[in-house]
C-alpha cells in the first residue's frame, strides 16, 4: 500500500507542480472563452447596417412594414428621423437584429415619379452603395401583385427572410385594416408571440433562453477533451517508462498492476484537481462575475447547476477517464516510441470523436432509445449520459446501470492491461504483434 | 553448510519465450557475504536469470529460493538491482528520484533524506541534487542508478553490466564501493560479459553459455583446476638447458619472453632448481594462470 501510494503521489504532485499543467489550468477556459467569444466578435464585424430603401406606392404599407420589422429584429421601434441623409428617403428606421446586424428602412419619396424612374434611381444608389437594396411594393400588392426585392448581396438570407416576414405582416395587418377591423384589435390580434422556455427539472420550473444548452455542450466538451488530454497522458507517461527502461527497475520493487494502477490513480488525481479548480472558476464566475458584469452592462445569465449533477459529472468523467486510460496503458506497453503509440491511439481517439457527435442528436431526444442505448456503452456514456442528465434527468436506475456496466468494463479493461503491461513492458525493440498480445493476455 | 549462508538457491530453473528456451535447468548457489560473477556472453541468459531472482518474472518450472526462503515478492525489498537496461525520469529532480525509488522499498522517509545525501557524497554529485535527471551525463545518471540499487541498503545487490560506459576513475569509484559492500556483509551478484574485471573483484562465478551453465564455484578453485602448469620465463644467454632434460614438454617463443609447460608430476620448483644449477641467468620466472577468458574459450569449444 505504501508503495501503492507513492507512486500516485509521484505521479501527482510531479504533474501537478509541472508549468504544463499551470498552464494549461489558466489556458483552457481562456481558449473556451476565446471560442465562445470570437464568432461574436465576427458576426460583429460583418454587422454594419443593412440600408434598405422601401417603394411603398400603395402609400399605406410603409408603416406596418417598419413596425414589423422592427418586431421581427426584436427591437424597440423607434424612427429615427434625424439623419435623413437623401432628399428621396424621408424617413429611416433602424433595427437590430440578433447578430447583431441593423437593418435600416428607408421610405422612398415617390414624387409623381414613374415605377422606372425610380428604380433606376435605386439601382445607381445600390452601385454607389447608398443603399443595400429595396424593396417595391406595387400599389396592387394586397390584391395580387408580388412584391419585389432587389439587391447587391441577395445571398444574405437573414436579411431577405426578415423582410418576407415582415412584409406578410404589414400586407395581413393592412388587409385587416381594409376589412374595418380597428386598430385596436389588430394590434391585438397581431401581437407576436415569443416563445418562452421552460425546463420541467425534477427541482422544479426553471428559465432558460439558451445558456442551458450551452451549459450542456460545455459539460460535454470538457468531458471530452479532459478524458482525451489524460488518456493521453497516461499513454506518454507508459511510454516514457518503458522507452527510458524504468520499468525494470521499477518491477523489481512494486508488482506490475499496483505500478499501472498506481499511475492511473495519479493522473486522475491531476485530472479531478484540474476540473475542480475550473469549476471553482465557474462558481465565483456565477456568483460575482454575473453581477459585475450585469452592473456593466452585459446580461449574463448562469442557469442554476444542482449538486448532483457536478457529482455526475465527476463520476461520469472517472467512468470514462478509467476505460480510455487503462485502453491507453497497455497500448503504451505494447509500443516503442510515442510516434507508434500515436499511431495505435487514433482508433481510441475516434472512439471517443464519436462519442462527443452523439452530442446533438442525444440532447435533441435525451429519452430515445438510441439515447439509452449509447449511454449504456461504456465508450460512450461519459458524454451522453451527461448530456441526458443535464437535459432530462433520466430515471436513477439508467444512470446506475450505466456507471455498473462502465465498472465491470473498467475492470475487464483492467485485467486485460495488466497482463499485457508485466510483459510488454519489457519487451523492447519492436512493437508487439496483436497474436503476441493474445498470447500475453492467455500467459499465466 | 548451514542454509541459511545461501543467499541465493535456484533449483533447475528454466525459461522459454515461445520456442526460445532462454534458460535451461540452471541451479546455482550464491553464498552469503561474497561477490558472485554470473558471467557469459551477451545472450546467454544472465538477464533473464537475474529478473527471475528479482522476481521481476518467474520461472516456467523448478524453484528460487532467496535467504532460505521461498521466493515472495515481499521479498524484492531485500533486493538492490541495477538492471543492464536503465533510465530515470528525465525531468524529475535527483534528489526527489532517489527518494521516489526509495520509498518503492519501503524506507520510511525519514531516513531517506540523510542516506541520499551520504551516497551523493560518496560518488561526488552533492551538486547535483536539485537538478533534473536530463542535465546529467550519462556516467553521472549511471552513478545515480547504482546509488538507486543500494539506498535502501539491501542484503542482496544485484549489478549488471554495472561498469560499462564508466571512465576508469569512475569504474574505481564504483569498485571500491562494491568492495565496501561485501566487507559491509551484503551479498552481491555482479552479471557481466567482460570477464577480465570479473577475475579482478569475484569470489565465485557461474559461467553460462546459449542458455545452459558450463562451469561454477569459487574463483581460485576454478583456476588451479585449470591450471596447465605452465610457466612464463624470460631467460638471459642460451636456453638449451630447456631442451631434454625430461621437465619440459613444450616450449613457445615469444618476442623476449619463453611459455613453458612443465611435464606431469613436475613441479615448478624443480625447473627453477634446474635453471639456477645451469649457467643461465633468470630475469623472469612466473606461474602461468589461465585467465577466465581462456577457460571459458576452453570449455565452449569443449562443449561444442
Amino acid at each position: 500500500m505504501r508503495k501503492f501510494l507513492a507512486i500516485v503521489k509521484r505521479e501527482y504532485v510531479q504533474r501537478v507542480r509541472s508549468k504544463l499543467f499551470v498552464l494549461m489550468t489558466i489556458l483552457a477556459p481562456l481558449l473556451v472563452a476565446f471560442f465562445g467569444i470570437v464568432p461574436t466578435l465576427i458576426f460583429g464585424i460583418r454587422g454594419g447596417p443593412v440600408r434598405i430603401a422601401v417603394v411603398d406606392q400603395t402609400g399605406k404599407l410603409y408603416a406596418h412594414l417598419a413596425k414589423a420589422v422592427a418586431s421581427d429584429t426584436q427591437s424597440e421601434a423607434t424612427p429615427d428621423v434625424t439623419a435623413i441623409k437623401n432628399a428621396n428617403l424621408t424617413e429611416r428606421f433602424q433595427f437590430a437584429t440578433p447578430g447583431g446586424r441593423k437593418i435600416e428602412l428607408y421610405q422612398v419619396d415617390l414624387d409623381g415619379r414613374t415605377i422606372d424612374e425610380i428604380r433606376a434611381d435605386l439601382d445607381h444608389q445600390i452601385r454607389s452603395k447608398q443603399i443595400h437594396g429595396y424593396v417595391v411594393l406595387p400599389a396592387d400588392v394586397l390584391t395580387h401583385s408580388r412584391p419585389q426585392f432587389f439587391g447587391a448581396n441577395t445571398v444574405d438570407l437573414f436579411t431577405k427572410r426578415t423582410l418576407e416576414q415582415s412584409i406578410n405582416r404589414a400586407l395581413r395587418e393592412q388587409r385587416l385594416r381594409q376589412a374595418n377591423i380597428d386598430t385596436r384589435t389588430i394590434d391585438e390580434l397581431s401581437k407576436p408571440v415569443e416563445l418562452r422556455t421552460v425546463g420541467i427539472g425534477p427541482a422544479g420550473e426553471e428559465r432558460d433562453s439558451g445558456e442551458r444548452f450551452l451549459l450542456v455542450f460545455a459539460a460535454g466538451f470538457v468531458m471530452y477533451l479532459t478524458i482525451l488530454l489524460y488518456g493521453q497522458m497516461v499513454l506518454g507517461a507508459i511510454i516514457e517508462e518503458k522507452e527510458t527502461r524504468i520499468a525494470e527497475v521499477l518491477f523489481s520493487s512494486v508488482r506490475p498492476f499496483t505500478l499501472m494502477l498506481g499511475k492511473l490513480v495519479g493522473v486522475s488525481l491531476v485530472a479531478l484537481t484540474q476540473l475542480t479548480i475550473w469549476g471553482i472558476g465557474f462558481l465565483v464566475l456565477a456568483l460575482y462575475g454575473v453581477n459585475l458584469l450585469a452592473s456593466r452592462g452585459v446580461p449574463m445569465h448562469v442557469p442554476a447547476v444542482p449538486p448532483t449533477h457536478i457529482l455526475f459529472f465527476g463520476l461520469f468523467f472517472l467512468l470514462g477517464y478509467f476505460v480510455y486510460a487503462t485502453i491507453y496503458a497497455f497500448l503504451g506497453s505494447m509500443v516503442t516510441t510515442p510516434q507508434e503509440g500515436g499511431q495505435l491511439a487514433m482508433p481510441i481517439i475516434l472512439l471517443l470523436v464519436v462519442g462527443f457527435y452523439f452530442f446533438l442528436p442525444v440532447s435533441q431526444s435525451p429519452d430515445s432509445s438510441f439515447a439509452f442505448w449509447v449511454s449504456m456503452t461504456p465508450f460512450f456514456a461519459p458524454i451522453t449520459m451527461m448530456v441526458r442528465i443535464a437535459t432530462q434527468v433520466p430515471p436513477f436506475w439508467q444512470i446506475a446501470l450505466s456507471l455498473l456496466i462502465g465498472l465491470g468494463t473498467i475492470l475487464l479493461l483492467m485485467w486485460i492491461a495488466s497482463r499485457i503491461y508485466r510483459i510488454g513492458m519489457l519487451m523492447y525493440g519492436k512493437r508487439a504483434s496483436v497474436s503476441e498480445v493474445l498470447r500475453w493476455v492467455r500467459q499465466p | 553448510m548451514n542454509d541459511s549462508d545461501i543467499t541465493v538457491k535456484l533449483n533447475s530453473i528454466r525459461k522459454s519465450f515461445g520456442e526460445f528456451t532462454a534458460v535451461k535447468d540452471l541451479s546455482l548457489q550464491v553464498k552469503a557475504g561474497r561477490i558472485f560473477g554470473l558471467l557469459g556472453p551477451n545472450g546467454a541468459g544472465k538477464t533473464t536469470t537475474i529478473r527471475m531472482i528479482v522476481n521481476i518474472t518467474g520461472p516456467d518450472s523448478g524453484s528460487i529460493e532467496l535467504f532460505g526462503r521461498h521466493i515472495t515478492p515481499e521479498l524484492q525489498d531485500r533486493i538492490g538491482y541495477l538492471p543492464e537496461e536503465r533510465g530515470l525520469y528525465k525531468r524529475m529532480k535527483v534528489g526527489d528520484q532517489l527518494k521516489f525509488f526509495a520509498e518503492l522499498k519501503n524506507v520510511s522517509s525519514k531516513k531517506i533524506d540523510r542516506r541520499i545525501d551520504e551516497w551523493l557524497e560518496r560518488v561526488k554529485l552533492t551538486e547535483w541534487k536539485k537538478k533534473r535527471a536530463m542535465d546529467l551525463s550519462k556516467g553521472m545518471q549511471q552513478k545515480i542508478q547504482f546509488i538507486m540499487a543500494v539506498l535502501h541498503e539491501p542484503d542482496l545487490v544485484i549489478l549488471d553490466e554495472p561498469f560499462s560506459g564508466l571512465d576508469p576513475v569512475n569504474v574505481e569509484l564504483l569498485k571500491e564501493v562494491v568492495l565496501d559492500l561485501k566487507r559491509a556483509g551484503k551479498t552481491i551478484i555482479f552479471s557481466t560479459h567482460q570477464m577480465e574485471l570479473a577475475e579482478r573483484i569475484c569470489d565465485d562465478i557461474c559461467l553460462i553459455n546459449r542458455s545452459e551453465k558450463i562451469l561454477d564455484g569459487s574463483l581460485r578453485q576454478i583456476k588451479q583446476s585449470f591450471s596447465r602448469n605452465a610457466v612464463a620465463l624470460r631467460l638471459e644467454g642460451s636456453h638449451d638447458v630447456l631442451n631434454n632434460n625430461g621437465l619440459v614438454t613444450h616450449v613457445e617463443i615469444h618476442s623476449d619472453e619463453l611459455e613453458v609447460l612443465l611435464a606431469p608430476g613436475v613441479s615448478a620448483q624443480q625447473l627453477l632448481k634446474k635453471l639456477v644449477e645451469s649457467d643461465v641467468s633468470v630475469s623472469k620466472f612466473e606461474m602461468i594462470e589461465p585467465s577466465l577468458h581462456d577457460i571459458f574459450i576452453e570449455k565452449v569449444t569443449e562443449a561444442a
